[in-house]
């Protein structure tokens, strides 16, 4: 009976505990690895927000998404924020996303008017359709 | 809501060559709280939307829930899926007006208190919402901060009973804008 006990504990209590001590302390993803769910133009994704916001939603709220486009603005906030504004100039509307802390460094070779393949999480449109926790993307 | 609230900005637009500033930020912060027995559950959101028209005190924020990061994936797939349903109601949105707006000192270095009253959308349920805020004008720059509560049950937001003894029913949230911008100049 007694090694009955010691082998369930083995065998499931210990992984279990360690399991449940690993998902509680689980960081949001790194994006560096995710595969995204669309790839898309930034004019084509904002398109889509501009005309039908909760069907844009639905497709792309909270998925993984790699937007291609101009850089039309990077912003940076003390030091440890960096936005990135991918877009046309003269709309309105941009892709306006921010970078992952983790991975702000890279942004330092890209300035405005350059072509730049971002993906980040999509959460959503305010003004701009928003990307957080971006990662820039170098090889496609 | 989208619409709604390009209406005000390009409205806003308009009249912005005439008379007081009207001002608004794309990086606004906000950040909320709440203590606990078990532990600490802390976000923050650094892309808030927000729009002041200084002549009749109306102000407006607007933020994405899915913006908000936690130190914890766990907690923001939690805060995300179980409690704020940010599928079904991706933003929060305030609307209200400052109290004696046009008298507050925007030139020269200057500190103001001001009363907001209005009301704010979160999780589909609109409730009043009162506070103090606090403008700051130094060299040039407008900023503003608040802090107020909300109480979870009054935005229909449903604790699991497992866990209803270890979150505060109160969450504690603070507003910060940075820097307000004049849509007068830009």
């Amino acid at each position: 009976m007694l090694k009955k006990i010691i082998l369930v504990v083995l065998v499931i209590a210990i992984p279990l505990s360690f399991y449940l001590y690993k998902e509680y302390h689980r960081k949001p993803a790194d994006l560096s690895s995710v595969q995204p769910a669309a790839k898309l133009n930034a004019g084509a994704f904002l398109d889509e927000y501009e005309k039908d916001e909760a069907n844009a939603n639905h497709r792309y709220l909270g998925k993984t998404i790699q937007v291609r486009g101009t850089i039309t603005e990077i912003v940076k906030q003390q030091d440890t924020l960096a936005n990135v504004m991918i877009g046309d100039t003269a709309s309105m509307h941009k892709v306006s996303c921010l970078l992952d802390k983790h991975h702000i460094g890279l942004i330092n070779q890209y300035k405005a008017g350059q072509q730049i393949t971002i993906k980040g999480i999509c959460t959503g449109f305010l003004m701009d359709v928003e990307l957080n926790r971006c990662v820039i993307v170098e090889k496609e | 809501m989208k619409y709604s609230f390009f209406v005000i900005l390009f409205t806003l637009l308009i009249f912005a060559a005439f008379g007081q500033p009207k001002y608004f930020t794309k990086t606004g912060k906000i950040s909320f709280y709440s203590k606990s027995s078990m532990e600490n559950i802390e976000a923050v959101n650094t892309k808030v939307v927000s729009v002041w028209d200084v002549a009749s005190g109306q102000i407006e924020f607007a933020v994405l829930l899915k913006g908000f990061e936690f130190e914890k994936a766990l907690m923001q797939e939690h805060f995300n899926e179980n409690y704020v349903e940010s599928d079904k109601y991706p933003k929060a949105v305030f609307k209200g007006i400052i109290e004696n707006s046009k008298t507050i000192q925007l030139s020269g270095d200057n500190v103001s208190t001001v009363k907001v009253n209005g009301t704010l959308t979160l999780h589909g349920v609109t409730n009043p919402v009162s506070t103090n805020a606090v403008i700051t004008v130094k060299s040039g720059v407008v900023a503003a901060s608040c802090n107020f509560s909300i109480t979870l049950a009054d935005y229909k937001i449903s604790i699991p009973s497992l866990v209803a003894e270890k979150i505060n029913k109160k969450i504690s949230i603070a507003v910060v804008i940075p820097e307000y911008q004049s849509m007068t100049t830009k």
